[in-house]
């Protein structure tokens, strides 16, 4: 059973949900689970949506923290467009997923390393280079499985679908540059 | 603190319990306030409103002398009235009190207690400034009539009218709708008794009927509302219902002949209804209505006025007989006008916008030969007035005419010059376009009805025809001569006019033609005569014309046949002199244009090139170039124009002689065949009126309203069916009729292209199968002017339009229906007669309840509609009661506050319906499992099971939000009602005066309001009524005399202010020229001091001194 934690972390999670733009509307949630029903990934998520807003509200923080449901999220927004009460709910999985990475608390959680192999790639070439990702993604998580994906990177690189080297934007610094005029916490 | 100019004042501070006390100090109020200018004394106390507290005052008052009373406290409508009171029963005039609101405008919108305690000095300031400049005043007694006005007639609206009617005051019950009943005359049980709504409404209904104090003013709109309470005038839009209430005896039988079916509205497009219709059984009134959208565009471009969309429609349905007869009233040459006719109808058409025109005069021509080889025999018409009338000329005009005044009642007599009748469609048009035998058939027919034709008669005076007993003659002799060129050689042997070469072929005198034939002209006739100069042999007919092809008068399609028939055309060709031998054309000398500028008539100026003459070897030349009267010895009877052509008045077509009328060619020259069918009937009408003694000119200016085009998008595009036709090759050796007429099967199918524009086809079988004659397919709208006390606005909601939540699939997936649609397929008279069946027309094995759609949404409405876990729950009961299918109802929360209502929620969860607690997240019709084919799946989240369900189901019925009903913002703006864009209207307040509003003497009960069941619908209904009531019975009404005044000697009469005035309320003085408000009427609004440039027009209460002092007061 769920262990009710009225942490500090739980005050910050809630009030950084707040400060995003429509963020108090997950006060008027009428736990109807349109979200849950129209998320394409809610079946493979430990908690739906729903779960994770009433979770939030009620400060069980197990149920928001450290779980696959914040990494599985595909930003289809489906919740955010059907919702009845407006709440952007895919910006709230923003969030959380943030605040886990800002806090340290994301353990082995597969969804967390892909996001973050992702996030190194697109920071030093200015855009996604798969064999460079799958191998950071794999050295984190499961290195043996690298092995089992060798012989359909092998197919894809014959059939020039895969590059091998990773291919950095023309003027990678301007973009650095942007990138930079971003501030760490950046909701007002 | 005194003053020295005997202005006294007592300031009142109020705690209001804690509610000011707690945020605003109101000891330091008082204190800043004793030391204001003109205050004698300041009080607080715990609650001013109390008796204790008003007692305060009054002593004050009395011991004090106080003159100026200032309470700070609440909103002055809460206790405005009270303290005023006080003030007066201390003998102070009730208007020398000013309130100062510290409660709503500073305690309870502040939280730092030395800001609020500032604010509450600053407003008490403002208070006791401006009381120095009350002046005393009276209040407005206005007497109340008793009369009232109930708009919209659902069951709020009626249990309103009822309760007034039964008090005795007169009620105007105006319905938008041709019926009374609204919304819930759809419905079939009512929750949570399930009892029969109509067995519950219909004796309500037919009250409203019978009672002698409501006059019910259905199929109505309010169009306009002015006056104050007491007196209000209102402006009553009565639509045309084209039929008689009174007489129309509800039979029936005119919808069972109607030709036209559209979607029924009343079963919310689940069924289909006739143009002329009565929405239920049970309706009030009980009478017919036409469904008619104005005057089908065909029909209004057509000059005279065929029902073209009435024998379509007929076709349509292979009522041929109908349709024939409908053109034979319409038309006395059908056939012949079917083929000849430039159909300006087409042209108007709006099946052109999206494919191509409905083919109506081939279908005139169907239609019109059919009749004559089916219908060929009638019964004379019956002879209903003594006085005959005489037509000169058997042309269409004339002929026209006679039909017309045949058809009602008239004994006409035809005279004309020629051997055989027809005018211009026998002599001048050639056989190949109107095969005489079509005309003698249609000449005999109209023998046969009972028209006189004497043929070989010259009438040379139509005094003598009045002398001879006929009560008024219509002369259409046409224009039956050939105009000269004025060029040399036209004297010539081989030069014949062109009408005069028609009639010659036609009489048979000419049957051949040799050498090369010159037509002059580029008009109708001149294509005539060239096309039957290439029947007649002649090696080349050549036609000569001044301009270019793009200004040929002729039609189009009649240049391109004959080009295509091998006339040879030489334009830019002005011809200048006729040479021959022996008297005999030889060769025709011409001279090329070129096109200078525009002409009179828009066209261009053809400009002769000099030097260019040239000669054309002849044998015949054919003028045609335009057509001249011949009126003989009558042109000294009647004023002519300059043109030789008789001068008439253009709406009734008199001539300068009373009782003698004319029109076609005669007129207005050579016009087409159409347009002399339109002025003979128009001469019908005068003469009609004229024998009966009627104004000529009444009413007959007025052209109904043309009816929108219909929705194309609903239309598939159809190419248009063609007739047969001759080819070129076979046309030329023979005067063989060339357009083939459309078979029936070809018919029908054409006229099934129609789109109906004017929904009612106005084909008239209703007005035949009416026993009871009430049908008037000519009623216009009428406005009614109404003066009514009260007003109550009834005026109920819609329902959410389920479409805007796409995934739902309303109106994309079979059998997802909304709640009104359910109530309408349950319903014992409903499309299927009450059974419970999908589409498909089995009965369901599931059937899912979707709540809250567009309910509870911050997409679409963010209230919660109230009625529809109710409603959903007698649809669940129903369902299960009528079919046992498995009943899922997807809710958020179920609402049943309501006496019975939760007790209902139990039967049902007793009856075994499932629900699901969640909204449904989509209606899918793609399947992912065998169980699921050929269902709807509803996907939803259990909420309370935490899983995501996927629920088969043959019916998913949806539970739409409710909604002001359509129009409602312009009810608002009409009633001065307050409302925000798109919501319902508000009372004056939510809890302590739920059915007033903030204008007085008007009230609102029932959905209009919000949305409510049928119990809260009436009960506001009763209680509005109750309030009007009061108002009435009470016979007058206080008003706060707060009106504007004009300065009378400073007045400048620029009658701005008149322009300015929304309620009409000022006049102007012509005696002294100045404006004048009229007190009764002033409603205080202020917009005229407003508009006044001079700034002599004040408002009694709100005069700018009182407001500076206030602001100054506030700001110092």
């Amino acid at each position: 059973m769920s262990t009710t934690v009225t942490s500090n972390i739980g005050h910050q999670l809630l009030e950084a949900v707040y400060r995003l733009p429509h963020g108090k509307r997950i006060l008027e949630c009428l736990q109807c689970g349109t979200c849950s029903a129209s998320c394409p990934s809610a079946g493979a998520m430990e908690y739906g949506p729903r779960e994770v807003i009433a979770a939030l509200r009620a400060g069980i923080l197990d149920r928001v923290l450290n779980t696959r449901t914040v990494w599985l999220c595909v930003s289809c927004y489906a919740c955010t467009v059907r919702c009845p009460a407006g709440i952007p709910f895919t910006d709230v999985m923003y969030e959380l997923k943030r605040l886990e990475a800002e806090k340290g608390l994301v353990r082995h959680n597969p969804g967390a390393a892909m996001a973050h192999a992702f996030a190194e790639v697109v920071d030093r070439h200015g855009r996604n280079a798969e064999p460079k990702l799958l191998m950071k993604f794999y050295l984190r998580t499961n290195p043996l499985r690298a092995l089992a994906q060798l012989p359909l990177a092998l197919r894809l690189l014959w059939r020039g679908r895969m590059k091998p080297q990773a291919e950095t934007i023309r003027d990678i610094e301007a973009l650095r540059k942007m990138l930079a005029t971003i501030p760490e916490n950046n909701h007002s | 603190m005194n003053d020295g100019n005997g202005r006294r004042i007592g300031v009142y501070i109020c705690h209001c319990g804690s509610n000011i006390a707690a945020t605003v100090d109101v000891e330091a109020v008082a204190q800043f306030a004793a030391q204001l200018l003109g205050v004698v004394v300041t009080r607080t106390y715990k609650y001013m409103c109390s008796d204790p507290g008003q007692e305060i005052i009054k002593q004050d008052i009395r011991e004090l002398g106080l003159n100026r009373v200032v309470v700070a406290s609440c909103s002055p409508l809460m206790h405005e009235a009270t303290f005023r009171i006080a003030c007066e029963e201390a003998g102070l005039n009730r208007f020398l009190f000013q309130m100062a609101n510290i409660r709503e405008h500073c305690s309870w919108v502040h939280k730092d207690r030395w800001q609020a305690t500032e604010k509450a000095k600053d407003l008490v300031a403002g208070a006791v400034r401006r009381v120095w400049h009350h002046r005393p005043m009276v209040e407005r007694r206005v007497p109340v009539r008793p009369e009232a006005l109930v708009v919209g007639g659902g069951i709020a609206g009626i249990e309103a009218a009822l309760r007034l009617a039964d008090a005795g005051k007169k009620v105007y019950l105006v319905e938008r709708e041709p019926t009374i009943g609204g919304h819930m005359a759809k419905f079939d049980k009512t929750f949570p008794t399930l009892d029969c709504a109509a067995c519950i409404l219909t004796p309500k209904m037919v009250s409203v009927a019978r009672h002698p104090n409501i006059e019910l003013l259905s199929y109505s709109e309010v169009e306009e509302v002015s006056g104050v309470v007491g007196d209000f005038r209102v402006k009553v839009r009565r639509k045309a219902r084209y039929i008689d209430e009174e007489k129309c005896t509800g039979c029936g039988q005119c919808a069972q002949v109607c030709p036209l079916e559209v979607p029924n509205e009343f079963e919310e497009s689940l069924g289909s209804r006739r143009a002329i219709y009565r929405p239920f059984p049970q309706a009030v009134p009980g009478a017919y209505v036409i469904d008619k959208r104005g005057m089908a565009p065909c029909r209004s471009g057509c000059p005279a006025g065929v029902h073209t969309q009435g024998y379509i429609t007929l076709i349509a349905q292979r009522r041929f007989a109908e349709a024939a007869a409908l053109l034979r009233r319409d038309l006395p040459l059908p056939s012949a006008c079917g083929r000849v006719c430039y159909h300006p109808c087409e042209e108007h058409c709006e099946r052109s916008q999206l494919d191509e025109p409905v083919a109506i005069c081939a279908l005139k021509r169907f239609v019109s030969d059919w009749a004559l080889e089916h219908l060929a025999e009638v019964e004379p018409l019956p002879v209903r007035s003594s006085e005959p009338v005489a037509v000169i000329g058997s042309g269409p005009a004339g002929l026209a005419c006679a039909n017309e005044l045949a058809h009602r009642g008239y004994r006409v007599t035809v005279f004309e010059r020629a051997p055989k009748a027809g005018g211009m469609l026998r002599y001048g048009i050639p056989a190949y376009r109107l095969p005489e035998s079509i005309l003698d058939k249609e000449l005999a027919y109209l023998e046969k009805l009972g028209i006189e034709i004497r043929t070989n008669q010259s009438i040379h005076s139509a005094v003598a025809l009045r002398r001879e007993g006929y009560r008024a003659v219509f002369i259409s002799t046409g224009a039956p001569l050939g105009r000269r060129l004025g060029i040399p050689g036209e004297e010539l042997v081989g030069v014949v006019d062109a009408l005069e070469f028609l009639r010659n072929v036609k009489s048979g005198s000419v049957s051949q033609l040799q050498g090369t034939v010159a037509v002059i002209g580029g008009g109708n006739s001149a294509m005539d005569a060239a096309r039957t100069a290439r029947r007649l042999g002649a090696d080349q007919v050549v036609v000569v014309y001044r301009r270019s092809r793009a200004e040929m008068p002729a039609h189009d399609w009649e240049v391109a046949e004959a080009e295509a028939e091998g006339v040879r055309f030489e334009f830019l060709s002005a011809p200048l002199r006729i040479e021959g031998t022996d008297g005999k054309v030889e060769q025709l000398v011409c001279q090329r244009m070129k096109l200078g500028d525009p002409d009179a008539s828009g066209r261009r100026r053809p400009v002769a090139i000099p030097g260019s003459e040239y000669a054309l070897p002849v044998s015949t030349v054919i003028p045609a170039i335009g057509q001249q009267t011949d009126l003989g010895h009558l042109a000294s009877e009647l004023e002519l124009t300059s043109d030789g052509q008789i001068q008439v008045d253009p709406l009734t077509l008199a001539t300068s002689m009373a009782g003698v009328f004319a029109g076609g060619d005669v007129v207005t020259g050579p016009a087409t065949v159409v347009d002399a069918f339109a002025a003979g009937k128009q001469a019908a009408e005068s003469i009609d009126r004229f024998l009966q003694g009627k104004d000529l000119r009444a009413g007959r200016e007025r052209k109904p309203p043309i009816a929108h085009p219909p929705h194309l998008t609903d239309h598939a595009p159809r190419p248009r069916v063609k007739p047969e036709e001759l080819p070129p090759e076979k046309r030329v050796t023979s005067f063989t009729e060339i357009v083939g007429t459309l078979t029936e099967d070809q018919a029908v199918a054409e006229a099934a292209r129609c789109l109906r524009c004017g929904v009612c086809a106005e084909c008239l079988e209703c007005v035949q199968q009416c026993e009871a004659g009430a049908i008037d397919h000519n009623q216009q709208d009428e406005i009614r002017e109404i003066a009514v006390g009260t007003i109550i606005i009834a005026t109920g909601f819609k329902l959410f339009d389920p479409s805007k939540i796409v995934r739902y699939g309303y109106g994309r997936l079979k059998n997802v229906i909304h709640a009104l649609q359910f109530e309408r397929l349950t319903h014992a008279s409903g499309p299927t007669a009450g059974q419970l069946l999908t589409t498909e027309g089995k009965p369901p094995q599931a059937v899912a309840i979707i709540h809250c759609v567009g309910s509870r949404d911050v997409n679409y409405h963010e209230y919660c509609s109230r009625v529809c876990c109710m409603y959903s729950l007698k649809f669940a009961h129903l369902v299960k009661e009528k079919t046992g299918a498995e009943v899922y109802n997807l809710y958020i929360d179920v609402r049943a506050p309501g006496k019975g209502y939760e007790e209902f929620y139990k039967r049902l969860l007793h009856e075994g319906v499932h629900f699901v607690r969640g909204k449904a997240a989509e209606v899918t019709d793609v399947a992912q499992s065998p169980q699921e084919e050929g269902k709807l799946v509803v996907v939803c989240e259990d909420t309370l099971l935490g899983i995501t369900r996927r629920i088969p189901v043959d019916m998913v019925i949806l539970s739409p939000a409710l909604e002001p009903a359509e129009g409602a913002a312009e009810v608002a703006r009409k009633f001065s009602l307050s409302c925000a864009q798109g919501e319902f209207f508000l009372e004056r307040h939510p809890k302590l005066a739920p059915v007033e509003t903030a204008s007085d003497g008007i009230f609102i009960a029932g959905a209009c309001c919000g949305p409510k069941d049928i119990p809260d619908s009436v009960a506001q209904g009763a209680a509005a009524a109750a309030c009007a009531l009061a108002l009435m019975d009470r016979g007058v009404v206080v008003l706060e005399p707060i009106t504007a005044e004009i300065d009378a000697e400073r007045c400048s009469g620029c009658k701005v202010c008149i322009a300015s005035c929304p309620f009409s309320a000022i006049t102007f003085d012509t005696t002294r020229e100045v404006s004048v408000v009229q007190e009764e009427l002033c409603k205080g609004c202020g917009t005229c001091v407003a508009a006044c440039p001079s700034g002599v027009t004040k408002q009694k209460g709100f005069e700018d001194i009182q407001i500076f002092a206030e602001l100054e007061g506030i700001l110092q």
